[in-house]
């Protein structure tokens, strides 16, 4: 039988990362994936002339040369996968509009330090300092992770309490707490929460800390995309895999992890059976617990765990490829986020019900990128999160009717709050929801943020639970559901953490 | 002045509650119950339903259906139902002809109300130079199971893009996607005003005549034309399809023109449709299917005709050395060689074999040339429209369900 250091399950942006740290440092791995192509949602697909990209909004943490981002080091530095991230002009543009189309408050904010705090001095003066003292908190708060990080996750608390006080002050607490603490106002505290959807948890619940870093980064290095979709990155992770030695399989689905006694050592799949020491699994660990492992193998405290956790992000996404160019539609933004500006508790409460859709971050790619589609065209997408598995009421014979409904409501959202015209426009449409999720991804529920990174599971408090959360021997999960949350260089920067586990085990037992 | 950040109203206490962070979490793991967790989740349910890989069928019958074609009316084999369909989707049928496992795909010819009682109906063409058709006609058998595709394909109607008004210009049997969608709109699946444009050669040779003639009676939204081309008789058009008889039945409405036919007829209504200067978002046509002329293509190097290359395919972890001819594409030869390959639409489009091109040279055709962008940096293919231009080392992915 084929025996391997590490078997990794899934080839989404975890799988593929933890794959490739895995590989680099010499171990012999095998990557299986049940689909044929790599990536997860992190693809792309064709419909008539155009090519889609799956998911990416944008990313944060590429940087620019000589000031390079976290992502950036490890895709195209460390896997050596050279990606052409090109970057989103704006940061937002943002549009609360109520139902008859009034518009309530339209922003853009760019990025760039300064030209932030003038923007937003702008859309609501008086926030200078309190701009002002969210940098300052947050060169404080990188400082303070860099110093964990180097510290291997065991700081000193004296060295903490000296260098970082306000990182510890804020860390426990919620982005609105922190957003109050430094004073912003009312206006400004709306506009410094528009990224809130992009993690599908209010601001009442997210980790000050991971959303502090986000539009910090965003704000200090701009937002990238790939040039070639995510299909690019995810097909590099691949070549840099297969490069460094791995083996890949495709179209192969794994059926069951293999247990000897409470240790996990191998796969059961569609090709055969597949021995390792360690099994990395990119996918969330309900489902694995669920239908992949032999009773009473996972201890309780990981069942506990997976009991009180809940499923983040059920996407419905329309995809539309128009037959005039964006300079022709008068569209001038890469992204605008679309709601009626509520206070995000309730818009996430709203998104928990299947009603008409007020809220969408649409983006025209040709704005960042022109160089994607044929001449003449533009492309588009319109997302927006569910809270609830809403989509799992619905009945097979309404789901297409339903999906269209769906999609125009979220179209005529975009017309209504730009007053630009699209619709007439559409060459090629495909609408993708919870189901189609489902399954291209195997998510739980058409979630594909994993868990929700809230309130007591918030992403600094996994984090500082490392040690506690991989207690299954040979087994550990990557990807959204892992300690980072969500999103795609969280999932990358995951892999990356897991791998680092798991050649951290194996060189224990090497007595290295 | 420094920053001093206060949300507690003690500063200490709040760098606690933050070193805290894991006990609180770890307080609310214990605390939970432990239940079992779900096996699956409504939507997954769903959309296992709603897209199943593969589904098991039985064939209830087998008619006649115009001069060469036979109608399969295939049932479920579980007696539930079927994976609802959009009318002018295909499935594609896994069929084992000695060795040689292959796939081929066929558009869903009844009404999307007959799938959720578990029944599907296709039609199949006798082509006496084809591989499967004739085995189709000679060997398929009421009773018989056979394994089966979810439905696939974007041939057609979406609401939000396409006219109100469709022109379906079928040829031969060409004709099934538009019977599926006559139906669709008499059994209230789908809304539009449907006018199909049907070429045969003769008059009693014309597929699905009486199921046409029947639905086009009882929906006021259906309409069919019969365009003859061997023979002139009164009530039929005569000829082929033209920009002409186009423009004649678009009578001066804003239309969208479906497609499914012959290469051929592609080809020749390509030159027409140019004519009636229609927007491209207007034009849509069903798989183009495999190209049987590669030298007759475009950019086809002259010199590789009729030549026999070797091909190295590694299929997880398993290395096979087979003979591929230049002739035909690469997934023929995997076939013939009885590996399992995965394969689909067989026009280049789905991207279902998608593999990945170590060594050699193919010649891919422009117009089946259905590949991502990255792909082609990568060096991946679809062997179901590549055709082999050199000696080839080719990595394939599994087909994991045993056909």
């Amino acid at each position: 039988m084929q025996k391997y250091d590490a078997i990794v399950v899934g080839a989404g942006n975890g799988g593929l990362s933890t794959a490739c740290t895995l590989a680099k440092a010499g171990k012999k791995v095998l990557l299986i994936e049940q689909h044929n192509l790599p990536g997860g949602v992190a693809s792309s697909f064709r419909r008539g002339r155009f090519e889609f990209e799956t998911a990416l909004h944008e990313l944060a943490a590429i940087g620019k040369p000589g000031a390079r981002g976290e992502v950036y080091e490890l895709v195209n530095e460390n896997y050596g996968v050279p990606i052409n991230w090109v970057p989103v002009p704006d940061l937002f543009r943002a549009i609360h509009v109520k139902d008859d189309g009034t518009v309530i408050r339209d922003f853009t904010m760019p990025h760039g330090r300064q030209a932030f705090m003038d923007k937003m001095e702008e859309y609501a003066p008086g926030n200078r300092e309190a701009v002002a003292r969210f940098y300052e908190l947050f060169d404080e708060s990188k400082a303070a992770l860099n110093y964990i990080s180097s510290a291997n996750g065991h700081p000193d608390p004296k060295v903490l309490r000296k260098q970082f006080p306000n990182f510890l002050k804020v860390g426990s607490y919620s982005p609105m707490d922190v957003l109050t603490a430094l004073k912003f106002t009312d206006d400004a505290k709306r506009i410094m929460g528009t990224y809130w959807s992009y993690m599908a948890v209010d601001m009442y619940r997210l980790s000050s800390i991971f959303y502090l870093m986000m539009v910090g980064d965003l704000v200090d290095g701009g937002a990238y995309i790939m040039e070639h979709t995510s299909h690019q990155l995810t097909t590099g992770l691949l070549e840099a895999f297969r490069r460094f030695g791995g083996e890949s399989w495709f179209n192969v689905r794994a059926e069951e992890i293999l247990f000897e006694g409470k240790r996990a050592c191998g796969v059961r799949t569609t090709q055969g059976t597949v021995y390792a020491d360690h099994v990395i699994w990119n996918g969330n660990p309900n489902i694995a617990f669920a239908n992949m492992v032999p009773k009473g193998v996972i201890p309780e405290r990981e069942l506990k765990l997976a009991n009180a956790r809940k499923f983040s992000a059920r996407m419905f996404v329309v995809y539309i490829g128009l037959n005039k160019t964006a300079e022709e539609l008068g569209i001038k933004d890469y992204n605008i986020f679309i709601s009626p500006g509520l206070d995000t508790a309730d818009e996430y409460k709203r998104v928990g019900r299947m009603e008409k859709i007020r809220s969408t971050a649409a983006l025209c790619y040709n704005v960042a990128n022109p160089k994607i589609g044929p001449p003449g065209t533009c492309q588009m997408s319109f997302t927006m999160a569910y809270s609830k598995d809403v989509w799992g009421d619905v009945e097979l014979r309404d789901y297409v009717n339903l999906k269209n409904q769906k999609a125009r409501e979220i179209l005529e959202l975009y017309e209504r709050a730009t007053k630009t015209s699209i619709i007439p426009y559409i060459e090629e449409i495909a609408v993708a929801t919870p189901w189609t999720f489902c399954r291209y991804a195997a998510v739980p529920e058409g979630g594909v943020y994993g868990y929700e990174a809230a309130g007591w599971d918030n992403c600094m408090a996994r984090m500082m639970s490392l040690d506690r959360d991989f207690t299954i021997p040979g087994l550990k999960f990557t990807g959204a559901a892992g300690p980072r949350g969500d999103g795609f260089s969280e999932s990358l920067l995951t892999g990356n953490i897991v791998g680092k586990m798991v050649l951290g085990e194996m060189m224990a037992k090497e007595g290295k | 002045m420094a920053l001093n950040v206060k949300i507690g109203k003690i500063g200490p206490l709040d760098m606690l509650k933050f070193s805290k962070m894991p006990d609180v979490r770890e307080q609310v793991i214990q605390s939970t119950p432990l239940s079992p967790l779900p096996k699956a989740y409504a939507s997954n349910a769903k959309a296992e339903l709603y897209h199943p890989k593969w589904q098991k069928v039985v064939i209830d019958e087998i008619r006649q259906n115009g001069a060469d074609a036979k109608t399969l009316v295939l049932k479920s084999e579980n007696g539930k139902a079927l994976a609802p369909f959009r009318a002018g989707q295909y499935i594609s049928l896994a069929i084992t002809i000695g060795q040689t496992c292959t796939t081929r795909s066929y558009s869903l010819c009844g009404s999307p109300e007959w799938a959720y009682q578990g029944i599907y109906n296709i039609t199949v063409k006798r082509d006496d130079e084809g591989f499967v058709s004739p085995f189709i006609h000679d060997h398929f058998e009421v009773g018989q199971k056979l394994t089966i595709s979810s439905p696939e394909g974007h041939l057609y109607y979406e609401p939000i893009r396409d006219c109100k008004k469709v022109l379906a210009l079928a040829g031969g049997s060409g004709i099934t996607p538009f019977m599926g969608m006559a139906y669709a709109i008499r059994d209230g699946f789908e809304d539009f005003d449907l006018t199909i444009i049907f070429g045969s050669r003769k008059e009693e040779g014309i597929v699905y005549r009486k199921e046409l003639d029947e639905v086009a009676a009882a929906c006021s939204k259906v309409h069919i034309v019969h365009v003859l081309s061997d023979e002139e008789k009164e009530g039929f058009e005569h000829g082929f399809i033209s920009a002409d008889l186009i423009e004649k039945y678009a009578a001066g409405e804003e239309v969208t023109v479906f497609m499914c036919g012959p290469q051929a007829m592609y080809n020749f209504l390509d030159g027409e449709i140019g004519k009636l200067g229609l927007d491209f978002k207007h034009v849509r046509r069903e798989l183009f299917g495999t190209i049987k002329d590669p030298w007759n293509q475009e950019g086809y190097p002259e010199e590789i005709h009729g030549k026999t290359y070797q091909v190295k395919v590694v299929q997880c972890g398993q290395i096979y050395d087979i003979p591929a001819s230049a002739d035909e594409p690469l997934l023929v030869a995997f076939e013939r060689a009885g590996l399992k390959a995965p394969s689909r639409c067989r026009s280049g489009e789905c991207g279902w074999c998608r593999s990945r091109l170590l060594k050699g040279d193919v010649f891919i055709p422009a117009k089946t040339d259905g590949r991502r962008w990255s792909d082609l940096e990568y060096g991946y293919i679809h062997p179901c429209s590549s055709f082999p231009a050199s000696d080839l080392e080719v990595e394939v992915p599994a087909e994991y369900l045993n056909l």
